[in-house]
C-alpha cells in the first residue's frame, strides 16, 4: 500500500475521511462514513460506504493507461446497474467519475474473526485454518458454495459474464454472497464465454483452496445447475455450458506448451 | 526447512556435480553445476562449473521447424558436452547424475536430446533424472536471485504462465488463452521480416526503441488469463497494409495526433507497450491474489528490459515489493537450470529407469511434485 495512491484520492476527495481496506491489482479500496449527496440513504448499510478508486498505473503508456480506466471505470458502474435491475446480490452504486476511475458505492460483508474482510476466501482460509477437517466440507460450506454457483446462474441466465470470479471477489454477508469487482465484466450469451468464467473460477479454487477443492467445485456447479431451473428451454441451455465447460477443461490442459 | 537433501551423498564427498542437458526449443544447452553439501540458501548457493548454449537460427521470415531443430542438436550435441566438461574441469566418472528436460517442448528436439542424456547415463553408469523445464527456469531463477517465495511469471517461446507455489507444487494461476508470448512476438517479427538473430524479441526491443507513435491495439486480460492471438491478427493486417504495393487507406497507420505515418518501430512500440501492459496487470492480479510481493521474471522474454522495467514500475507501488530478474544467460533456455533443478530433486531420491525416460511435449508444471521443498 503506498502513500503515493492514498494522497492521490485525498487530493480528488479534500475532507473525506478514507481507511484502505485492501489493495486489489487494479484498484484501491477504501471504506468511508460519508455519503456524498444526502444524510438519508436507504442501502443495506446507511453508516458505511465504499470508494473504489483505479489509480494510473505508471507501468502503461498514457494512452492505453487512460483509455483502460475510462472503459472500466463505466463498464463496471452500467454492469452494477444491470445487477440491480436483475435483482442479483451486488453492491449499489451510489457515484461515479469515469475519467478519473472513483465509484462510490454500497458497503458489504463484516469483519471476520482474523480481521480481514469477510470474502468468500477469508471465510474458507479461515475454516480450514482453524476448525476440523470434517467442517471444511460442513454442510453449512456446502450450501454457501451453492449459493455462489446459484448467484453466478442467474448472472449467466442474464446473459452477464463476470471475467475475473475468484474467491476473493465473493463477499458475505450475513453468510449470503455477493458478487463484487465487475472491471472486467462483458454481455455475452454466449456458452463458450460462460464456460470460461466458470473455468476461471474452478482454476482459481483449485489453486487457492486446493485440499477441499474438488469438493467446492462440485457443489458450485450444483448451485449453477439449480439457478438454470426445469424450464425445458434453460435446461438446454445449462447442457450447452457444461459441454463447452469440458471442451474448455481441455483445451486448458492440453494447450501445448514449447520452449 | 526440515527437508533432508543428503541422502544420496557419494562417500567421501561433500559436494554433489550434475549435468544438464536442455534441447526443448532452437536451444541446445548444457551445463554444469556444482552443490556443497547441505541445505541450498545464500550462505550455500550452487555454483555454476559451465554454460554452454548452441541456439540454431534461422533466416528472416521463417520459423524453426522441429525436424531442423533436431537435426541441429543432434549435430551438435557431443561437442557442446565435450566444451562443457572441459570448462567445468570434471569428467564423466566426477558426476552425480545426468539430468535432461523430460518435457514440454517440441517433440522431435527433446527426443534427439535425450538420447544423448542415455547414452551418456550408461556410458558412465549414472542415474538419469528428468525435469520438467519450467520447473528448471522457477528453481534457477529462485537460486540466482535469492527469492524465497515469489510469484512466477514464466514468459518465454511457449510459455506463458503465472505461477506460485503452495503446498510442495507450483501451481499456475494464471497463462495464455491461445499462443505464448514469445509465439507471438516471433510470429510479427517474421511478418515484419525482422531477423532472427540473435532473437527475434531482442530486435523487436530494438527496434521499439526507436517508435514514437503508438497505435491502439486489442487488449484482453480476462482475469489472471491473457489472450494474444487477437492481437497478432490485428498488427497481421496493419502490417499488410503497410508493406502493400497498392497502398490501401488504413486510417490506423496515420498517428491521429501529429498526422505522421505509422512506422515498422512504431508497430514494434506499441505491440511490447501492449502485451508487456497486459502480462504485468496479471502478474500484478496474481500477486494480489495470494498475497505475495516478491515476482520473479523467468524465460527468454524475461531478459527484455522494457517488460523488466515496467514490472518494476509496477511492484515500486506495492508496500514491500521486489523483483527479481535475471540475465540472459540463466533467463534464456540453458543447461544449467536443467541440472540445478535436475540435482535437487536427484538429492530427493527422484531418478528414472530408463524406460520411464520417455519426453512428453506435454508436461504441467503443477504435474512435478517439488519434495525438496516444505513450506
Amino acid at each position: 500500500m503506498t502513500d503515493r495512491v492514498v494522497q492521490l484520492v485525498e487530493d480528488i476527495l479534500p475532507g473525506i475521511p478514507l481507511q484502505v481496506v485492501s489493495q486489489g491489482a487494479e484498484a484501491v479500496v477504501f471504506r468511508t462514513g460519508v455519503h456524498p449527496y444526502t444524510a438519508h440513504p436507504s442501502l443495506t448499510n446507511p453508516n458505511q460506504f465504499i470508494i473504489k478508486y483505479r489509480p494510473s498505473k505508471k507501468y502503461r503508456h498514457p494512452k492505453i493507461d487512460a483509455s483502460i480506466t475510462k472503459s472500466r471505470t463505466a463498464g463496471e458502474v452500467k454492469f452494477m446497474h444491470r445487477l440491480a435491475k436483475a435483482g442479483i446480490n451486488a453492491p449499489n452504486v451510489v457515484s461515479a467519475d469515469f475519467k478519473r476511475g472513483l465509484i462510490w458505492m454500497e458497503h458489504l460483508g463484516e469483519v471476520l474473526p482474523s480481521g480481514e474482510v469477510s470474502s468468500f476466501k477469508n471465510h474458507l482460509w479461515s475454516v480450514e485454518r482453524t476448525r476440523s477437517p470434517d467442517e471444511c466440507v460442513s454442510e453449512d460450506i456446502q450450501r454457501i458454495c451453492e449459493q455462489v454457483g446459484q448467484l453466478i446462474g442467474q448472472l449467466h441466465h442474464n446473459d452477464m459474464i463476470h471475467g475475473d470470479l475468484t474467491s476473493s471477489n465473493i463477499v458475505l454477508q450475513k453468510k449470503v454472497p455477493y458478487l463484487i469487482d465487475f472491471g472486467l465484466s462483458s454481455y455475452s450469451g454466449l456458452a463458450e464465454d460462460k464456460a470460461v468464467d466458470l473455468y476461471v473460477l474452478e482454476r482459481a479454487i483449485q489453486s487457492t483452496h486446493s485440499m477441499y477443492a474438488y469438493k467446492y467445485n462440485q457443489w458450485l456447479l450444483k448451485g449453477y445447475e439449480a439457478a438454470y431451473g426445469t424450464n425445458k428451454q434453460n435446461r438446454r441451455k445449462y447442457v450447452e455450458v457444461m459441454g463447452k465447460l469440458e471442451d474448455v477443461r481441455q483445451r486448458g490442459r492440453k494447450r501445448s506448451m514449447l520452449g | 526447512m526440515t527437508v533432508d537433501l543428503d541422502k544420496r551423498l557419494r562417500p567421501g564427498r561433500d559436494y554433489y556435480l550434475a549435468l544438464g542437458l536442455e534441447g526443448s526449443a532452437n536451444k541446445l544447452g548444457v551445463g554444469i553445476i556444482r552443490h556443497g553439501v547441505g541445505e541450498p540458501g545464500p550462505h550455500n548457493s550452487a555454483q555454476v562449473l559451465s554454460n554452454v548454449r548452441d541456439t540454431y537460427i534461422t533466416p528472416p521470415g521463417e520459423g524453426f521447424l522441429p525436424r531442423d531443430t533436431a537435426r541441429h542438436h543432434r549435430h551438435w550435441v557431443v561437442r557442446i558436452i565435450k566444451r562443457a566438461l572441459a570448462d567445468a574441469g570434471v569428467c564423466g566418472r566426477d558426476l552425480d547424475c545426468i539430468c535432461f528436460t523430460q518435457g514440454p517442448g517440441m517433440g522431435a528436439p527433446l527426443q534427439s536430446v535425450v538420447i544423448a542424456a542415455r547414452t551418456l547415463a550408461q556410458l558412465w553408469n549414472l542415474p538419469l533424472v528428468g525435469v520438467n523445464h519450467c520447473v528448471g527456469h522457477i528453481e534457477m531463477g529462485r537460486e540466482i536471485t535469492g527469492a524465497q517465495n515469489p510469484v512466477v511469471l514464466y514468459v518465454s517461446g511457449g510459455n506463458t504462465q503465472i505461477i506460485a507455489y503452495s503446498r510442495q507444487r507450483y501451481r499456475i494461476f494464471g497463462e495464455t488463452l491461445d499462443i505464448a508470448i514469445g509465439n507471438c512476438l516471433d510470429r510479427f517479427a517474421r511478418v515484419l521480416k525482422i531477423s532472427n538473430d540473435p532473437a527475434p524479441g531482442y530486435n523487436i526491443e530494438q527496434m521499439a526503441k526507436k517508435g514514437r507513435h503508438l497505435v491502439e491495439l486489442p487488449y484482453t486480460v480476462k482475469g489472471m488469463d491473457i489472450s494474444m492471438s487477437g492481437i497478432l491478427q490485428y498488427v497481421d493486417v496493419l502490417a499488410k497494409d503497410m508493406f502493400s504495393s497498392t497502398p490501401k487507406k488504413n486510417k490506423n497507420l496515420v498517428d491521429q495526433e501529429s498526422g505522421e505515418l505509422i512506422t515498422p518501430e512504431d508497430l514494434c512500440f506499441s505491440l511490447q507497450e501492449s502485451l508487456y501492459s497486459m502480462l504485468v496487470e496479471i502478474t500484478e492480479r496474481a500477486m494480489a491474489h495470494v498475497q505475495s510481493n516478491q515476482v520473479l521474471i523467468v524465460g527468454g522474454v524475461g531478459s527484455n528490459e522494457r517488460l523488466q522495467e515496467m514490472m518494476e514500475l509496477m511492484v515500486n507501488d506495492r508496500k514491500n515489493g521486489s523483483i527479481h530478474a535475471t540475465d540472459e544467460r540463466f533467463c534464456i533456455d540453458n543447461g544449467i537450470m536443467i541440472a540445478h533443478a535436475g540435482l535437487l530433486s536427484y538429492r530427493m531420491g527422484q531418478t528414472k529407469e530408463l524406460k520411464d525416460t520417455v519426453c512428453t511435449q506435454r508436461f504441467r508444471t503443477d504435474e512435478v511434485w517439488v519434495n525438496w521443498r516444505d513450506d
